[in-house]
């Protein structure tokens, strides 16, 4: 029972790790992403081609590879020393911007130019077509692809512990080494399950909300 | 009074020559009918009228404003305020699926007129009501018949208070028996005086309704006159083979 406790504990001081990670990302990369959207799709190409290249980079390369890079990279250059926390958020932010951005885009896309012509027929400016009448339909178009990505960042934080960063894998890990026991890598995958539960629910719960129109 | 002068407009699409040179003056509560074949640039010109399409030559004049000169528009800045006074009416309707019917007719008045959501609500109950959909203000674009829907655009339209009322087409993706009581609706504009053009395929109306009738082909105005010049006694041949072809 003692060592349950123990170990519940230390894959809870992982928990806060990987909600840290988790919310921190969200928390830039979904604006950043709408950015990259959107300068991706500017007619401007000294903006869109850098972007285009930035995402094509990104999403072409492994995350543990970025975290890598991103960690231990200033630091072998002599450049300075990085926090591995900072560079596990930079990494992530990056990364899944412009994942996020390719959704947006999609997103974008698919709003009929007729919405456009009507807004603009009304004399609204470009700025209050966007926000007034584009990306409420294209939140709702991109509920799904966000929920999947939404998922995958759960189970990505993980990767955080290639560089030193003690999440809950990384905490499990431990245990396992420390007591020689099998058991909490077992039990670190239900933290998992349960956090994917809660945001599917959370997912659910949206897609119904805006399911009033069409 | 004058309220819609264009010159020389011309348009292409590509190597396409769309508009080759159209002029067409619009006066205070004149209803136009612009009738003519598929491709016949009758869109496009109309969409010219308010920057939804450039045009390549020609000027355009709202009352004493320019919306272009020479080919050349002013920018989006200058012309929102005077574009104001053109409402149009889209073949697709292009509603806000997101928006309850209510909310599609206040939100550009709150919005760009910045007239409060109070009395922008008892407008749009009486424009609701003027088109038959009173009791429809809080349903959604999609619950409602494709004729509804329109009718919903045209109130939206007519919330900005236009000065010139532009229709493209606005029965063509109607089913049959729908296009009537949007007809109507424009009926009842028209015996208000509002000042109108209208793309339209229903000769029907264009003969009951249009003060004047504009028949276009090719890029080109053919013939215009009075309802019974153009449809009844068109001189020209194109013309007089169109009109066979659809009625």
């Amino acid at each position: 029972m003692q060592l349950f406790i123990k170990v519940t504990m230390s894959l809870l001081e992982g928990l806060g790790t990987t909600l840290k990670i988790f919310s921190l990302t969200l928390l830039m990369a979904l604006p950043l992403g709408l950015l990259i959207s959107l300068g991706a799709m500017s007619k401007f190409k000294i903006i869109k081609i850098p972007l285009k290249m930035l995402i094509w980079v990104i999403r072409g390369t492994p995350l543990m590879l970025q975290l890598i890079i991103f960690g231990l990279g200033p630091g072998l250059m002599g450049i300075m020393g990085m926090d591995m926390f900072l560079a596990v958020i930079i990494a992530f932010v990056l990364n899944y911007a412009c994942y996020f951005a390719e959704i947006f885009r999609g997103g974008i896309e698919s709003i009929p130019k007729g919405q456009y012509e009507a807004g603009t027929v009304l004399g609204y400016t470009k700025m209050q077509i966007f926000i007034r009448i584009i990306l409420p339909q294209v939140i709702k178009r991109i509920i799904p692809p966000m929920g999947n990505e939404f998922l995958t960042l759960i189970k990505d934080t993980s990767l955080a512990n290639t560089i030193m960063i003690y999440e809950i894998t990384w905490n499990a890990k431990r245990m396992m080494n420390s007591e020689h026991i099998l058991w909490p890598l077992f039990y670190s995958g239900l933290f998992y399950l349960i956090l994917c539960g809660i945001v599917t629910v959370i997912f659910n719960y949206i897609e119904k909300k805006l399911d009033y129109y069409q | 009074m004058v309220i819609l002068r264009a010159e020389n407009i011309k348009k292409k699409f590509g190597k396409l020559e769309v508009l080759k040179g159209i002029d067409i003056t619009v006066s205070e509560g004149e209803i136009i009918a612009i009738i003519g074949p598929s491709g016949s640039g009758k869109s496009t010109l109309l969409r010219c009228l308010n920057k939804l399409e450039r045009i390549d030559d020609g000027s355009i004049y709202l009352f004493e404003d320019a919306i272009a000169e020479n080919g050349v528009y002013k920018s989006d800045k200058e012309l929102r305020p005077i574009l104001k006074n053109m409402g149009m009416v889209f073949q697709q309707f292009n509603l806000f699926p997101h928006k309850s019917v209510l909310d599609n007719i206040i939100d550009a008045p709150v919005t760009v007129n910045k007239i409060s959501r109070e009395e922008a609500s008892e407008n749009a109950k009486k424009l609701l009501e003027n088109v038959g959909l009173a009791d429809k203000s809080s349903a959604y674009p999609s619950q409602l018949s494709g004729g509804q829907q329109q009718r919903v655009a045209i109130a939206r339209a007519l919330a900005m208070n236009p000065r010139l009322l532009l229709f493209d087409e606005p029965t063509s993706a109607l089913d049959p028996e729908l296009t009537g009581e949007v007809l109507n609706v424009m009926t009842d504009l028209a015996k208000q005086k509002n000042t109108m053009i209208v793309v339209t395929h229903e000769i029907a109306f264009a003969k009951e309704v249009a003060t004047r009738v504009i028949f276009m082909d090719g890029g080109h105005i053919i013939e215009e006159g009075t309802p019974e010049e153009v449809i009844d006694n068109p001189k020209n041949e194109r013309t007089k083979q169109f009109l066979k072809r659809v009625t």
